[in-house]
């Protein structure tokens, strides 16, 4: 039997964001004044060899920027590599994005048909699904409504209906696993637990270390387009804690998730906050995002990572037990 | 037959099932759902056919034997094609642009979108303005080989849109000020296409464009067998067509060769 998933010498060189897209005046002077401009490239996986077994759960860590989502790109198909080949045997699940492609004029059936069939599957068999899918986002009363109509908690809770209903042989999570509110969540959990139980072949990039740890047996750490380690879930794990300094100057949130979930215990890091200009401090816990406020209250945050500014290399402390109000 | 023959026809008929529904779902979102709403498209060309009748009618009329019913037809005939090459084709050549995070989520042949984009208004004028063009022709040729020839002409006119569709898709995924250029081009098609006007008042040097733009050139065939008479002019038909696959096959072959660069920009 041939592997679920394999990569043979896989490289990809794409455009870099620097320049997305240029005018046709532009161009068409330019080469009036035979000035070509070069487009700038850049290599983002670099000789990529991987293979992945039926039944496999792999987790696939390392920092931003590393190629974690591009892997799952090319797994899906979206993207095509410069040389080398991807071979995938078994049916695909979507990655799964909240709402993406949904249009706001239709009614909830139609988006659920028109994306059953982009997703792959017959029209009738997506017809034989539509009931359960408006079952499980719990948004039978509003099926004839426009989906314009519908809270952004609610879209993505059918988004994540659709992507999880069709049973796929291959699962491909990008860290979002749970939507909606608290119960949502669990219920979202429970169905992705499921696919852990059944013999679904899983690969999951996440910056939640502990979780990948516990739920995936193997990890493909990457780093600048490059395979760093594959192999066993816990010794990955050690060894890319190893590598992460203590002194550190983060820029993006994620890497500050990536951190804290790194972490034996909760940590606070004193970020600067674009949304006050007072200095916010921000705890990070089990995934979760705290911003703690001047009166000294523990709430959700509700900010974006990308507003942490600056993080010096005192920011990382530990917190006394039972200082933190953590739900 | 090649071992890969059932695969590419496997290919094919999933293409054509993407095609259909994404089609589909422009034409719910346009109409949404009321009756109604397809009658709507005909008011366009209908419209415009009486405008351009009331202004320049009595102008052209000696062109006309003197007949404002001929003059009437003679414009709605070509405003009905026009009109679907350019609706088509404008929405057409925003289409990947806008699915570009549908396209980064899920493998799909980005071809789908400017497809259904001519899809749905192909489907359009045969619910509403093409079953008329064939009327006319029943009933000014009384010629049945013309008669039967306005579908084919009809579908060279198809072809050359979805050259254009295609072309116009990809392009814009490098070009983002496509978008405005092709609305003065579209403009100058349109007013370089013996559209409102008989061929005969333009300028001889300028008559000589009507045989290169693609448009007039589709536009000479269709009135050929709608509103001909005498004997058909076949090099003409031969022509049309001929633009029509050529168009389709440029189309086609811009759209392969860029294809590979879309992902990086979208």
């Amino acid at each position: 039997m041939r592997p679920a998933i394999s990569l043979n010498g896989v490289t990809l060189v794409r455009r870099t964001q620097e320049e997305l897209h240029y005018d046709l005046k532009r161009s068409v002077m330019n080469a009036l004044r035979f000035r070509a401009r070069k487009i700038k490239r850049a290599t983002v996986i670099t000789g990529l060899d991987v293979t992945i077994e039926h039944g496999e759960k792999v987790g696939v860590i390392g920092p931003n920027g590393s190629g974690k989502s591009t892997l799952l790109k090319l797994i899906a198909g979206v993207l095509q590599p410069t040389r080398g080949s991807v071979a995938v045997e078994g049916s695909l699940s979507p990655l799964i994005e909240i709402g993406v492609g949904f249009e706001p004029e239709l009614t909830l059936v139609d988006n659920i048909l028109f994306y059953g069939v982009l997703l792959g599957h017959d029209e009738a068999v997506v017809r034989a699904h539509v009931d359960a899918i408006l079952d499980f986002a719990e948004l039978t009363e509003i099926r004839e409504q426009p989906t314009k109509t519908l809270s952004s908690g609610m879209s993505a809770r059918l988004g994540f209906a659709i992507a999880t209903e069709f049973r796929p042989d291959i699962l491909l999570l990008d860290e979002v696993l749970a939507v909606g509110d608290e119960r949502f969540r669990r219920k979202c959990a429970a169905r992705i637990e499921r696919f852990w139980d059944a013999h679904s072949t899983i690969v999951l990039v996440s910056h939640d270390l502990t979780n990948v740890a516990r739920t995936c047996d193997r990890i493909i750490w990457l780093d600048g387009g490059r395979v760093r380690f594959d192999g066993r879930a816990d010794v990955a794990v050690q060894r890319y804690l190893d590598t992460v300094p203590t002194s550190l100057s983060i820029r993006s949130g994620q890497e500050l998730i990536a951190l804290a979930a790194a972490a034996p215990n909760p940590v606070i890091v004193r970020g600067a906050s674009r949304i006050d200009d007072d200095i916010t401090i921000f705890l990070v816990r089990n995934g979760y995002r705290w911003r703690i406020a001047a009166d000294g209250e523990y709430r959700r945050a509700a900010v974006t990572w990308e507003d942490v500014l600056v993080v010096s290399d005192d920011v990382i402390e530990q917190v006394p037990e039972g200082d933190a109000v953590i739900a | 037959m090649r071992p890969t023959s059932p695969r590419r026809f496997a290919e094919l008929q999933r293409l054509a099932g993407l095609i259909q529904i994404a089609a589909l779902r422009s034409l719910k979102v346009r109409y949404r759902g009321s009756a109604v709403g397809i009658l709507w498209s005909f008011s366009n060309p209908l419209l415009m056919t009486l405008m351009y009748t009331v202004v320049f009618g009595s102008a052209f009329l000696q062109y006309f034997d003197h007949s404002i019913v001929r003059y009437l037809v003679y414009v709605f005939v070509g405003l009905s094609v026009v009109t679907f090459f350019l609706n088509a084709t404008s929405e057409a050549l925003l289409t990947i642009v806008t699915n570009g995070a549908l396209l980064n989520k899920i493998a799909l042949p980005p071809a789908v979108f400017p497809l259904a984009s001519v899809a749905a208004n192909l489907f359009q004028q045969l619910c509403t303005t093409f079953p008329v063009v064939f009327i006319i022709s029943i009933v000014v040729t009384h010629d049945p080989v013309r008669v039967l020839l306005v579908p084919v002409v009809l579908a060279g006119f198809a072809l050359l849109t979805t050259g254009f569709a295609l072309a116009l898709a990809a392009l814009y995924v490098f070009f983002r000020d496509l978008s405005y250029i092709w609305g003065v081009g579209s403009f100058m098609l349109w007013m370089t296409s013996p559209l409102f006007y008989p061929a005969q008042v333009a300028p001889e040097r300028v008559r000589v464009w009507f045989h290169v733009n693609p448009v007039g050139v589709e536009l000479g065939a269709l009135r050929e067998v709608a509103l001909g008479t005498g004997s058909l002019d076949w090099g003409l038909l031969g022509t049309a067509l001929l633009t029509g696959i050529a168009a389709c096959c440029a189309g086609g072959l811009v759209f392969a060769r860029t294809r590979r660069g879309f992902m990086d920009l979208l």
